[in-house]
């Protein structure tokens, strides 16, 4: 018994340890994996094997699995060139997308061992240009895959000895030295692949489109990163034949033929643009966004069912994204997810685990960063968040996760509000590649704060909305029914178009 | 002031080197020159700096990385809430080159971009003490500091004692460098992945001299070949050791995984096979490989056919065996090689022609091995 009740002392100071590094409310836990020995833990995918072992890739080539039962990690497939995502089909079975392809990994001696390679597509174009990297690969129900390849950057050049035709319209040398550039084919597109391997180019304009990921209803979200013709970062909804904003890639459109985008009026290309989802506000939200992925309503990670959950490079969190449709266009908001509570740089990569479980894959590359995997755990108990941020007539509606304990206490001061808006633009050639232009940033009177009877909806009017414009909240001295603060307290909404 | 470098046109710059020649001109004695570089990985390559108290000295911040990065010296143990206040400058950051209004910061220069080089001249505190130099950059300020000493007599910790500079480089000065410049040659004698990499292994890589999509394989015997998976051939192999993944790994920069060692053979042909046509150059297709006893097979497609091709090593480390199968077994095949790449060819089975070319029928390429020798 002594025994038992020591080793019980035990368990409850390692759990009370747990849930003080977990931050006040207790309703997730993080935790580092341990790597292996030798592993450069610089993370290109996670995903989950039906089994329930964990499959990654890292950028030396290797793919390793992660039973995390046992705590145990085996080699899979090794000698890839620069893996920066992955999919599983079976227990025995993976697709990746390295730099040179798209490729079928197979183990089919059931040795644990992968010994097949089968290239499924390597219709698009190498340069050499180091920055040229792929994303992806996701699938829809028929099966095909979707990949996004990154432009290439001005700060290198390109081989002698390039795979596919080379196109020099697709790198503005005059007067944009500092523009990524698609000089070989389909760099700054998103590809769609049938299973037998035909390459379909599906959209495009994208300059730096490290994630790529489905909802359940099979609408396909990509984000991009700020520098160059992204004023800010993004998060679209990709339909076929549409253009995101880059002009680099529009090179390979076929109905642009002898066109030189760059040298189109920036009208003619802002008509041709299709507008982000949502803006991640540049310095305020996210800087390097990455892999987006979906909380189905069967996952167990808290109130979030419906939204998404998105990757962060250059701040200690992950990003959540809300949408609504409004005149038939996705828009809505981001909010920070686990912000400074034991998450690291270079969130790259998110699986949740068939346990439900949050894994995050980091990397650095070169870049801010981190390396190997953590893990967050959703204990059950609901935190204090805002569930849900929308448009309405006259401003905005907030649904929090608990009633709020103070509703009477809350006054119009304790709400902070600015818009903003982000324009579409060609980067001066002096600007600072980080520099990220607001315009006609305004601090927002509200008129009227009001709160729904069950406590839990705050409705906020102003005196006119503005599409087109991000709205910016801090919201203070918001409680939880236990005097709960609000975890996450900064939102912002893209009103891309007001309410009919 | 010969030591200032500015290779950008920037109003902000002036100001500070306006600043910088007022500090130095009003100074007593020409101030001490310290050069200090940013490098890859987020770090300064020295982490620790001296001076006297109440000296002048100019710091020279070369950014040999390829991130831009600044500097800024802060009072003793300000080095964190500096840092958190750059970061708090958010979306004003870049106008402020991450430097926050704070009484802690003693000293700052701007952004210093990739290649540029930018000088700080300072007057150091009369009062003894570690000063921290930090960049600022957003996210940087975690990992890239040093500490500056001032003092009369000082007596500098050991780097691995020292608790002013980051845990990353506190080890003893030779293994600090190699840790700043190590290379990761795959020679086996550095663990590089967390399994064994016993020969035959491969790398799929940039290489120098083949097509981008590379196949770079290490077989026994310290040999190793480049196989091109667009040309779908042989481009070269090599004695010794394999390859220097250094750059490429880093992936932030243009770069091609390095051969070590000699390259004794590359293809001199169009094309070493022909199905069915003797002359013409065939179209080919990329289709894969598997992995035979840790041996890649790569299979692809030449004018039609499916070819599987297996490449060993010669036991004496003297050259290549390859194995090639062309299943269907309806088109005669002509292997055909360069008369002066400084291989002996060799075959048990075909015939060899005068101008380098060994012809097999469709029976006898379903397998057939050529063996080359140096």
């Amino acid at each position: 018994m002594k025994y038992i009740a020591s080793n019980l002392l035990v368990f409850f100071l390692f759990i009370s340890t747990i849930l003080a590094q977990s931050g006040r409310t207790g309703s997730y836990i993080i935790e580092d994996i341990t790597m292996p020995e030798h592993l450069d833990a610089e993370t290109g995918g996670v995903a989950f094997f039906p089994d329930g072992r964990l499959v990654a890739c890292f950028t030396r080539g290797e793919v390793m699995t992660y039973n995390p039962e046992t705590k145990e990690w085996k080699m899979f497939a090794e000698g890839l060139h620069e893996p920066l995502g992955l999919l599983v089909e079976s227990n025995s079975e993976i697709i990746v997308l390295q730099r040179p392809e798209l490729t079928r990994i197979k183990d089919t001696d059931n040795d644990g061992i992968a010994d097949r390679y089968d290239k499924i597509s390597d219709s698009f174009g190498i340069s050499g240009n180091y920055h040229e990297f792929n994303y992806g690969p996701v699938k829809d129900k028929d099966g095909n895959y979707y990949i996004a390849l990154n432009t290439a950057s001005s700060g290198g050049g390109f081989r002698a000895n390039p795979r596919g035709e080379l196109n020099l319209m697709g790198r503005d040398s005059t007067t944009g030295k500092k523009q990524m550039y698609s000089v070989v084919p389909y760099r700054g597109w998103v590809l769609k692949i049938t299973p037998d391997g035909k390459t379909i180019p599906f959209a495009s304009g994208f300059r730096s489109p490290n994630g790529i990921g489905f909802d359940d209803q099979e609408n396909l979200f990509v984000t991009d990163n700020q520098s160059d013709w992204v004023e800010t970062s993004t998060f679209s909804h990709v339909q076929e034949g549409k253009f995101y904003g880059h002009p680099a890639s529009l090179v390979w459109d076929q109905k642009m033929k002898g066109i030189n985008p760059f040298q189109l009026p920036i009208e003619t290309l802002a008509q041709l643009r299709t507008r982000p989802a949502v803006y991640f506000p540049h310095g305020i939200m996210a800087n390097s966004p990455a892999e987006p992925l979906y909380i189905s309503s069967d996952q167990r990670f808290g109130p979030f069912a419906g939204q998404f959950l998105v990757g962060e490079m250059n701040h200690e969190r992950i990003v959540r994204v809300m949408l609504e449709k409004v005149k038939g266009e996705f828009q809505g908001a981001c909010v920070p997810f686990y912000d400074k509570k034991g998450i690291h740089f270079g969130n790259n990569r998110l699986a949740f685990a068939p346990d439900g479980s949050l894994y995050i894959g980091q990397i650095t590359h070169g870049w801010l960063g981190a390396k190997g995997l953590q893990r967050i755990v959703y204990t059950g108990k609901t935190p204090m968040e805002i569930a849900t941020m929308k448009v309405t007539k006259k401003g905005f509606e907030f649904t929090f996760t608990q009633p709020l304990a103070n509703s009477n206490a809350i006054q119009k001061s304790d709400i902070a509000l600015r818009h903003y808006y982000y324009k579409y633009q060609k980067k001066p050639f002096t600007e600072h590649i980080d520099k990220s232009n607001q315009s006609d940033i305004q601090e927002v009177e509200i008129r009227n704060v009001t709160f729904s009877k069950d406590r839990k909806k705050m409705m906020v009017q102003l005196p006119d909305l503005k599409a087109g414009y991000v709205y910016e909240f801090k919201l203070n001295g918001i409680r939880g029914k236990e005097g709960e603060v609000l975890e996450n307290n900064l939102i912002c909404y893209t009103l891309n178009n007001l309410l009919p | 002031m010969n030591d200032l470098t500015l290779n950008r046109n920037r109003g902000i710059l002036l100001i500070w080197i306006l600043l910088a020649v007022a500090c130095q001109l009003t100074a007593q004695t020409p101030a001490k020159v310290i050069r200090l570089k940013a490098v890859t990985g987020m770090q300064f390559d020295k982490v620790q700096l001296t001076a006297l108290p109440g000296e002048n000295i100019q710091i020279v911040l070369i950014n040999q990385d390829d991130m831009p990065h600044n500097l800024l010296i802060t009072n003793p143990g300000k080095r964190q809430a500096v840092v958190e206040a750059a970061l708090a400058l958010e979306e004003k950051g870049p106008e402020m080159n991450f430097i926050p209004a704070s009484p802690d910061i003693l000293g700052s220069m701007p952004v210093v971009y990739p290649g540029d080089s930018i000088s700080l001249v300072f007057k150091t505190p009369e009062k003894p003490g570690a000063y921290p130099y930090v960049c600022s950059y957003p996210g940087h300020g975690f990992f890239m500091y040093g500490v500056l000493y001032v003092g009369n007599n000082l007596q500098i910790p050991d780097l691995e004692k020292d608790t002013h500079i980051p845990e990353s480089r506190r080890v003893p000065i030779k293994q600090a460098a190699s840790s700043v410049t190590k290379h990761q040659h795959s020679t086996g004698d550095e663990r590089l992945h967390p399994y064994d990499t016993t020969p035959p292994y491969l790398y799929r890589a940039f290489l120098e001299g083949s097509g981008l999509a590379s196949i770079a394989v290490r077989l026994p015997g310290k040999l190793a070949f480049c196989w091109d998976a667009t040309a779908c051939k042989l481009q070269f192999a090599w004695a010794g050791d394999f390859l220097d993944n250094t750059d490429f790994w880093h992936g932030h920069k243009n770069a091609y995984a390095k051969v070590l060692g000699e390259i004794f053979y590359r293809d001199g042909t169009n094309y070493p096979l022909r199905i069915g046509h003797k002359d013409a150059a065939p179209t080919v297709e990329y289709k894969g490989y598997r992995i035979v006893n840790r041996y890649p097979e790569f299979r692809y497609i030449v004018n039609g056919f499916e070819v599987r091709e297996l490449i060993k090593e010669q036991s004496d480390g003297l050259g290549l065996i390859r194995e090639f199968h062309i299943p269907a077994g309806i088109e005669p095949v002509w292997f055909v090689y360069s008369g002066n790449d400084g291989m002996r060819y060799e075959s048990k089975t075909g015939k060899f022609s005068g101008n380098n070319q060994i012809s097999f029928s469709p029976q006898e390429a379903q397998f057939f091995t050529i063996t080359m020798t140096r």
